[in-house]
């Protein structure tokens, strides 16, 4: 399923990408950067992605997603460790350490193939 | 890698919503050099957020100078209902959107007398998710749960828990009648947000009006 959540960050994606996007060359791999807040599934993201540069100029590009995970803080025991989920117990027992996320979307990098002139 | 060619790898550090930003702090600028409080109200489909704009703008009457910007996938029914509270409604069309986006509130903005304004509403489009991650300029985000949700519904949606300046919790008139447990609800918002205030409200009966229209006062 096309997540329609992700549809709308990838295609303001896609429009930044061909703004930065050098003239000669052809764009293999986009890279993003995402906070767990955002809630943001990255095969949906991958699936958008491909949807919405088909027949551009980016088509074929690969969507890398860095997902940054929640942090959990204990503070029963001190423990401190990432989830991919916010809650969760604590083995110690604790059954509510404190999660916490970024709401970053960052774009971090594109990878070029350039084309010899 | 073709023949011949070399990759490169371009580092970039750009928001990916930055265009959206940009128009969102325009409409922040406007409305702050006016002295407009506005008020992003994000919520589930049928969570009551249009209910709660009816009540809260027939408790205004006189008082405040609203305005009201609708956010809807198809239809004009919720702009039709505030525009009997309100004369300053302009309702946004959003087809396949699942969130309002900065650039259409910009262009709401200049559907409406903002010189007869000190108050704006912008109704999101009922979805927990996109609404939160899209700045539209407002000054406020308000977070709005019902009870027919169920409890567990801030664990779910943490962005918007997160985010929000205030939470209201509406439909707070049916609680005899449901197994919502209101405070394992606070619970979980409380690890995400230990700060943001949770008003229970009916927009149906009235309860907890008055706290909400304080707030919108302060
Ligand atoms: N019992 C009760 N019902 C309510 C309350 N608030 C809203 N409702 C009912 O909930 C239903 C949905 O209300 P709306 O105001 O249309 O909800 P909405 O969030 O604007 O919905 P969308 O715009 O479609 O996302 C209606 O039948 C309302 O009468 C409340 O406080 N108590
Ligand atoms: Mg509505
Ligand atoms: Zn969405
Ligand atoms: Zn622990």
């Amino acid at each position: 399923m096309l997540g329609v959540h992700e549809f709308s960050i990838a295609e303001a994606l896609a429009a930044q990408v061909q703004r930065h996007a050098p003239a000669a060359g052809r764009v293999r791999e986009v890279e993003i950067s995402v906070g767990a807040l955002r809630g943001l599934e990255p095969e949906a993201l991958r699936m958008s992605w491909e949807a919405v540069t088909h027949g551009t100029a980016i088509a074929g590009s690969i969507l890398n997603v860095d997902l940054r995970p929640w942090s959990i803080a204990c503070s029963t025991c001190g423990r401190t460790w990432t989830s991919p989920v916010p809650f969760v117990a604590c083995a110690c027992g604790d059954p509510a350490p404190v999660p916490t996320a970024g709401d970053e979307l960052n774009l971090v990098s594109l990878t070029i193939d350039e084309e010899e002139a | 890698m073709p023949e011949g060619g070399r990759t490169t790898r371009i580092p970039l550090v750009e928001r990916v919503l930055e265009a959206n930003d940009q128009v969102a702090a325009v409409n922040r600028a406007e409305l702050e050099r006016r002295g407009i409080f506005s008020v992003d109200l994000i919520g589930a489909p049928g969570s009551g957020k249009t209910a709660l704009l009816e009540s809260t703008l027939r408790a205004l009457k006189g008082h405040r100078r609203p305005a009201v910007l609708v956010g809807d996938l198809a239809t004009r029914r919720d702009g039709d209902r505030l525009a009997r509270w309100c004369d300053q409604v302009v309702q946004i069309s959003t087809g396949q959107g699942c969130h309002l986006e900065a650039n259409q509130v910009r262009d709401a903005l200049g559907q409406i007398d903002l010189d007869a304004v000190d108050l704006l509403f912008i109704e999101n489009v009922g979805n927990l998710i996109c609404p939160v991650g899209f700045d539209l300029g407002q000054a406020a985000k308000v977070g709005l749960f019902s009870l027919t949700e169920g409890d567990d519904k801030a664990a779910k949606h943490p962005y918007l828990v997160e985010a929000a300046d205030l939470l209201l919790l509406n439909k707070i008139d049916l609680l005899p009648h449901l197994s919502f447990d209101r405070s394992s609800f606070e619970a979980d918002v409380r690890l995400l947000n230990p700060r943001v205030p949770i008003l229970d409200v009916s927009a149906t009966t009235g309860q907890g009006l008055d706290a909400w229209i304080t707030w919108l006062d302060r």
